[in-house]
């Protein structure tokens, strides 16, 4: 006759509660998942351009539609500060013409500074706007095109028409 | 079969946390000046994520866009350097995309 050794405690409990936990695991993408593929909608341009969207803008001969990717105040970034993501489509017209669009807080110096690199398809591209810490509500969105022949096109929005979320926190964060 | 059990949970389990995973995000830079002493202005960049930048570029460049200085960030991702007088800004250039400009009003 052999005698079965007992499990130990530990083996015990997780013998016990594996089955709950693996319900738990097949449940939660049933509670989340309309969530996630609102998200994911979301992402893949189904649900426009981005959550809201600020309108065409002229940029010299060219213009653009630009959304706000989510209607949210900036991310925190670490040591990077803070930043915002915005959303950007070019006009059909302009797509074989438009290289790069860049879009940053106040007026670039030069091309070097004009901001962050907008990436993705010239249909639907983002880019994550660093904010910088003496940025106020008042202050301006400067939006660069640079062409593939060289030319280089600007155009401003006032960050309280291009992102009323973004102006209330910053008018919260107050000046530092 | 008891180990064809565990490998489904583990299966089940990635699969679930796999759809909690959201696109990737970007990892803007950051550069940070402060005076080191009453005459050295030192300079730290990197990127949100924690990624360094050994080699890249730091250029210090007066208002009229006239370099005064062009020089690297060290294996510490950090630089020094004299401060030069009247109105400049440093920029550190990761490529397209990726510059960080600090004005001297924000050296700390």
């Amino acid at each position: 006759m052999t005698v079965l050794a007992s499990p130990s405690r530990g083996a015990s409990l997780w013998q016990r509660w594996r089955f709950h936990l693996s319900a738990l695991v097949l449940i939660l993408p049933i509670v989340f998942g309309p969530a996630w593929f609102h998200e994911n909608a979301f992402f893949d341009g189904k649900k426009g351009l981005g959550q809201r969207e600020i309108g065409e803008i002229a940029v010299g001969p060219w213009s653009v539609r630009l959304a706000e990717f989510k209607l949210v105040a900036p991310d925190a970034e670490g040591r990077a500060g803070h930043a915002k993501e915005f959303a950007l489509a070019l006009c059909p017209a302009c797509v074989d013409q438009v290289k790069a669009a860049y879009l940053r807080v106040g007026k670039p110096r030069n091309l070097r500074t004009a901001g962050a690199l907008f990436s993705g398809t010239p249909y639907r591209q983002t880019a994550e706007m660093r904010v910088p810490e003496r940025t106020t509500a008042d202050d301006e969105l400067w939006l660069t095109l640079e062409g593939w022949d060289g030319t280089l096109h600007q155009a401003t929005i006032p960050i309280r028409k291009a992102s009323p979320v973004m102006a209330a926190w910053l008018e919260k964060r107050g000046r530092p | 079969m008891m180990g064809f059990r565990t490998g489904g949970l583990t299966l089940a389990v990635i699969g679930a946390v796999s759809l909690f995973i959201g696109a990737a995000w970007a990892h803007p830079p950051f550069c940070i000046c402060k005076m080191a002493n009453a005459t050295t202005v030192s300079c730290e960049g990197g990127f949100a994520d924690g990624t360094g930048v050994p080699g890249v570029r730091l250029d210090v460049i007066r208002y009229d866009e006239s370099v005064v200085l062009q020089t690297k960030f060290g294996p510490d991702s950090t630089v020094s350097f004299k401060r030069p007088d009247g109105e400049f800004y440093m920029l550190f250039d990761a490529g397209p995309g990726q510059s960080f400009d600090v004005d001297y009003k924000d050296i700390q």
